[in-house]
């Protein structure tokens, strides 16, 4: 009779668990037959209504169930956990071919992405960004750079004038005569920005464009620093083959001054449209930094030397992106931007 | 090292105040680790004798004592072990403050005590707490004891660095203060002790290991007695950071501390000899045999193997070279022989040793840093004469000294001109020899440079001067090649090459002394550099293009705008000379040129776009030209690029603001208030500005129709707004200057996180929800989110759904349930009562 009744409960456990789907299924079948008010609880209860012989047997065989239900939940909870992990580590038919999503960035201007380049490139040189106001006075302008009263940039033709007496700055020279005025050597900085000349756009000019001039005074400089450091500059701009040359130039602020060239990065030096068939491109403005300007500053030019370069950003840029008129830069035409996007700065 | 400055003033006079002493040894290199300063103890803690003691009945160890402390006698109760009567030791008065306590009169367990008998901490002395002070017995009876403690004292910790083993000693050190502050080194004066010869007492000493063993030597001394030392050496040890033991162990101990180099005494007695054709006992440094057994003064068994190095009696090793001693033949009470070794051994061998039986000790910690074989005999001479002079004894025979190779002379030389070059100015020769002969080197000559060392008299250079006066530059100037000879002192092992030497001379003269040669101005503003970096990355990520347009416009084109007449001209600046009339002004907006290049892309059938500018805008002040960085977007189209898998959202409002508040968010700048603005060319409803500070910093708005088709741009057929977004650059620039992140600590305690929903009235805004919410409980809701908006189908009209995750914070504790369900209720009800929301 007792044992009858067991059994049923151990058949009806059975059915039970195998309706099970998921843990709170389980969690119901465990309450039922093992918990507080469960079946296995109630028969633990008819102990006492039994007799001292009785009972041992009785607690036995309860004894027993018990450990067979909690067995047989504990399967089912182990079958039920292993389901769940092959469903996760199963197949799925993903077409994999189909696109991910991700949304492109823009891009920065490319006469943007050079500068940084050319700041980044100074920069571990040991230089030093300094920057002044595009509008400036004749003073530091011309006067302070050397320029004869009547050099022709000072013509209406070369210089933007303002309508209150100011012009825009031909050069970012401007921001080295404020900075040798304000700090005493050793001064070793780049300006980049923005300078305007009275030229008509044309596949190489525009009245406004971008350049960084450096300007190095200390103690024992000579053009060959110059030398090195224009070098370098090409290098890391254009790779370690590029080959480069400095040739005589003149400007009022540099004594003596110079050009610089560097390998055509098109032919390698073997002559092409981009070269006009010389072999060489013109880079960079450059000399020794003329006495006269350091005197004017109030720097002692028998203790100290220096030079300055100017290098245009446009150019560069052409240069490096291969972009045959200077005017597409100030198209702003997004279509040329997204080519840029790849750029690393 | 731990060193007493009490101690170090034995050898050279010490600067007048404690923190020149310190400042002189941090600037000779000598970094000083840690102070401690041992103040003068009252007056009235002295030396006493306890006259009896009694047990109190029914306690465990307090005892009566009668105390005469030169007056009295008075009644203490003492708890240590160690009071017995008879014992001299500390007597602390009442009224007495010691560094913890004060002494008071008091009554134990019911007896008068009138005054305290010490203990070393209890006097912060040192950390033994074991029992009181006890005191030769030849101590006189009521004197203070700072006379007997030499207080007050400062205890300095050095960290001497492993290329200066010489620094390992209170001599050391005292060489290198005497070098820097110019002041006369005091050794202790040494004689030689000749030992009288005593056939009965010998010693076979046998070097069979010259490569790990150098040098080996060894005294004998017989008719000791084991005691303990004096109180002057004990206190010395102990002020030192080393535990006193017995006089012989405690000398040794001293000696080492004063020159750095280790000794070691074993009981002659307990040597056993080699075989019985040769019955003295014996000593062998020789290689462990494998897997040989070596029980050590630690009392632990070390299985020795044949890269160990042991000085062997003549059957078993006796201690494991250079690291520690044996137990079997150590000395004890009834040791009446030592032998005294003073010896040299290699780094390596000593190192490895070390490691491979986990053993460190002050010896071998000193062994492995180099020491120099050279002077061992005057140090077994130091400690000899401390021995007779503390212990007694007689010195039986002459040094046993095994030195196979003695150290080579080095000689190096130093160029003046080379000390300019490296260090940056001229030191005087005279200087030179001055600062190198106060640190024991030797001045040879003057004679042309030689890279090389040289280890031989003969193979020095032609002088071609020998005495150096002052500012006798001359000759090292007109040829720098020119330079001082020196014999290197053979303790200053880490000295092989001239660039060594130079770094003495600078390190002694000075490092303050070195000119700042170039000083470079720092022109550079890195600040704005870095957030221009920022904010242009940030639109470029954003998927934005970066325009560059020329600083001339077209002063129509402001009028287009909608900008008034007065104030332009007001602010204008023209050019004389303009190449055409549209170029004929400096730029005071980027908007008008941003329009152009909107549709110049449009014509080239670009429709969605995100375009802006980062440029200098240009206009005049009075007398005065201003020049200011301006950012300037516009956004127009869809909102992402055409996706099959995500939904195309047309650019809205609250993606425009999450541009504006995205910048600001990463540029950490906290926005104070926002307001609508008033410009002519934005529709008026769907604009914002933002202010920090009292300063706008952004703004941003959708663009009018009538001012979009001055541009020729139609907003109605387009069907797609334009929406323009402003940033004051230098502004950004200024308010994120001071920026400073500050890591706070990690919350111990989980973050607890409800939601809510709701219906609210729609004129209620979002953030007077937050707002408000916070403000129920500040310190535990750290923050409120918005995750769902709903209006429209089964919403009443009039009325929202917001549904907002609440994030609670305990940074105290964890945060129980019905803490948790507290506040959410009485957020709710807040919410009810302040907008009458409905629960959904
Ligand atoms: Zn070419």
């Amino acid at each position: 009779m007792i044992d009858d009744q067991l059994k049923n409960i151990a058949e009806q456990a059975k059915i039970d668990l195998q309706e099970c789907r998921n843990q709170n299924d389980i969690l119901n079948i465990r309450a039922k037959y093992l918990g507080k008010k469960s079946i296995v609880n109630s028969l633990y209860s008819q102990l006492r209504n039994l007799s001292e012989e009785e009972r041992p047997a009785f607690g036995k065989k309860v004894n027993e169930l018990r450990n067979e239900l909690e067995r047989m939940i504990e399967e089912k909870e182990e079958e039920l956990k292993l389901q769940i992990v092959n469903a996760y580590d199963s197949v799925q038919v993903y077409d994999l071919t189909l696109p991910g999503v991700y949304f492109p960035p823009g891009s920065l201007h490319p006469l943007t992405i050079i500068r940084r380049k050319m700041e980044d490139i100074f920069i571990s040189l040991g230089f030093q960004i300094a920057e002044g106001p595009d509008i400036e006075d004749e003073y530091h302008n011309f006067d302070a750079l050397n320029t004869p009263e009547d050099h022709p940039s000072r013509n209406l033709a070369d210089t933007f004038y303002l309508d209150n007496g100011y012009l825009l700055r031909t050069q970012t020279s401007t921001v080295q005569v404020r900075i040798m005025e304000s700090y005493p050597p050793p001064i070793y900085i780049i300006s980049p920005g923005r300078c305007y000349r009275n030229d008509k756009p044309d596949p190489s000019h525009s009245p406004v464009f971008h350049q960084v001039e450096g300007l190095v005074v200390d103690k024992g400089i000579s053009m060959a620093d110059l030398k090195d450091t224009l070098q370098f500059f090409a290098k890391a701009m254009f790779g370690p083959e590029v080959k480069s040359r400095i040739r005589p130039h003149f400007f009022p602020f540099t004594e003596p001054s110079a050009e610089m060239d560097i390998s055509c990065v098109s032919c390698q030096g073997k002559g092409c449209r981009i070269c006009k068939n010389s072999g060489w491109l013109e880079l960079a403005g450059a000399g020794m930094v003329d006495p006269n300007v350091l005197e004017m500053m109030g720097i002692d030019d028998q203790k100290y030397s220096g030079y300055a370069f100017g290098i245009g950003i446009e150019r560069i840029a052409m240069l490096k992106y291969n972009i045959p008129d200077m005017r597409i830069l100030y198209e702003n035409d997004v279509r040329m931007l997204r080519q840029f996007r790849r750029e690393i700065i | 090292m731990i060193i007493s400055a009490r101690w170090l003033s034995k050898y050279i006079d010490l600067p007048e105040t404690f923190e020149e002493l310190v400042q002189t040894l941090t600037f000779t290199g000598i970094e000083v680790e840690a102070i401690k300063e041992i103040p003068a103890l009252p007056e009235t803690v002295v030396t006493a004798r306890i006259l009896t003691s009694e047990k109190i009945p029914g306690t465990e160890h307090l005892q009566i004592c009668m105390v005469d402390f030169g007056k009295g006698p008075l009644q203490v109760v003492c708890g240590a072990p160690n009071c017995h009567s008879g014992l001299i030791t500390v007597f602390a008065q009442v009224g007495s403050k010691l560094p913890e306590m004060e002494i008071k009169k008091t009554t134990i367990h019911s007896v008068e005590s009138e005054g305290m008998l010490c203990s070393e901490k209890e006097l912060g002395i040192s950390d033994n707490h074991s029992g009181i002070i006890e005191l030769p017995p030849e101590t006189p009876i009521g004197i203070s004891i700072n006379e007997i403690f030499e207080l007050p004292d400062s205890i300095i910790e050095l960290e001497i660095t492993p290329n200066r083993p010489d620094l390992l000693g209170y001599i050391g050190i005292a060489r290198d203060l005497a070098a820097s502050l110019n002041k006369r080194l005091k050794l202790p004066s040494l004689r030689n002790y000749p030992g009288e010869e005593d056939p009965s007492i010998k010693l076979t000493l046998l070097l069979q290991e010259p490569q790990k063993c150098p040098r080996y030597t060894a005294r004998i001394i017989d008719g000791i007695s084991i005691k303990e030392s004096p109180l002057w050496l004990k206190i010395a040890l102990i002020k030192s950071g080393l535990r006193p033991i017995n006089n012989i162990v405690d000398i040794t101990n001293y000696v080492m501390l004063e020159t750095g180099q280790p000794l070691h005494a074993f009981d002659y007695h307990k040597l056993l000899p080699i075989n019985q054709e040769n019955s003295h006992p014996a000593i062998i440094v020789r290689r462990a045999k494998a897997a040989e057994e070596f029980i050590a003064l630690d009392g632990n068994l070390y299985h020795l193997d044949e890269e160990d190095l042991v000085i062997a009696d003549g059957q078993r090793p006796s201690a494991l070279a250079g690291i520690i001693g044996g137990k079997d033949t150590a000395i004890s009470n009834q040791t009446t022989t030592i032998v005294l070794e003073s010896a040299n051994f290699s780094p390596s061998t000593i190192r490895k040793s070390s490691l491979r039986h986990k053993i460190s000790t002050d010896s071998s910690y000193r062994f492995e840093r180099h020491l120099s074989p050279a002077h061992l005999e005057k140090v077994s001479n130091r400690a000899l004469e401390l021995i007779l002079k503390v212990v007694g004894g007689r010195v039986c025979n002459e040094l046993y000294d095994t030195y196979p190779e003695p150290q080579k002379p080095l000689y190096l030389s130093v160029r003046p001109s080379r000390f300019e070059e490296l260090i940056g100015y001229e030191l005087d020769a005279f200087l030179i020899k001055n600062y190198l002969q106060s640190l024991g080197f030797q001045y040879i000559l003057c004679g042309l440079w030689q890279k090389e060392p040289i280890n031989e008299y003969e193979l020095l250079p032609q002088a071609i001067s020998l005495d150096l006066e002052k500012n006798d530059n001359q000759i090292f100037y007109e040829n720098p090649q020119m330079a001082l000879y020196f014999q290197i002192p053979p303790y200053r092992v880490d000295i092989t090459r001239e660039a060594d030497i130079i770094e003495e001379l600078a390190r002694l003269d000075g490092f303050d002394k070195i000119p700042q040669k170039k000083i470079i101005h720092p022109i550079m503003d890195w600040h704005a550099h870095h957030i221009k970096h920022r904010i242009e990355d940030y639109f470029r990520q954003s998927g934005f293009y970066e325009m560059i347009n020329p600083s001339f416009i077209d002063p129509i084109k402001l009028e287009y705008l909608g900008e008034d007449k007065a104030e332009l001209e007001k602010k204008l600046i023209r050019i004389v000379n303009p190449q055409s009339s549209n170029q004929s002004s400096m730029r005071t907006t980027l908007l008008p040129q941003l329009m152009d290049n909107l549709l110049y892309n449009l014509n080239h059938s670009e429709r969605n776009l995100k375009l802006m500018e980062l440029g200098k805008l240009y206009w005049k002040d009075g007398n005065k030209n201003c020049e200011t960085l301006h950012l300037t977007a516009l956004m127009t189209g869809l909102n992402t690029l055409d996706h099959w898998k995500v939904k195309n959202e047309p650019i809205d409002i609250y993606s425009v603001k999450g541009v504006v508040e995205g910048l600001l968010d990463q540029l950490g700048i906290t926005i104070d208030e926002m307001k609508k603005v008033q410009h002519p060319w934005l529709v008026e409803a769907d604009n914002l500005a933002y202010f920090s500070k009292g300063n706008l910093c952004a703004s941003f708005g959708k663009m009018r129709v009538k001012t979009a088709e001055k541009f020729n741009i139609d907003i109605i057929t387009l069907k797609q707004d334009i929406w323009v977004l402003d940033f004051e650059i230098n502004t950004l620039i200024e308010l994120t200057r001071t920026y400073k992140t500050v890591f706070s600590p990690l919350p111990k305690f989980p973050a607890v996180i409800r939601d809510i929903s709701f219906l609210i009235n729609l004129s209620i805004p979002y953030s007077d929800i937050v707002k408000s919410i916070q403000q129920v409980e500040p310190y535990l809701i750290k923050d409120v989110n918005i995750f769902d908006e709903y209006r429209g189908k089964s919403i009443p009209d009039g009325l929202r759904s917001i549904s907002l995750h609440i994030i609670l914070q305990d940074y105290e504790k964890t945060l129980t349930e019905e803490r948790v369900e507290q506040v959410i209720d009485s957020v709710i009800k807040m919410l009810e009562n302040t907008w009458q929301i409905k629960m959904r």
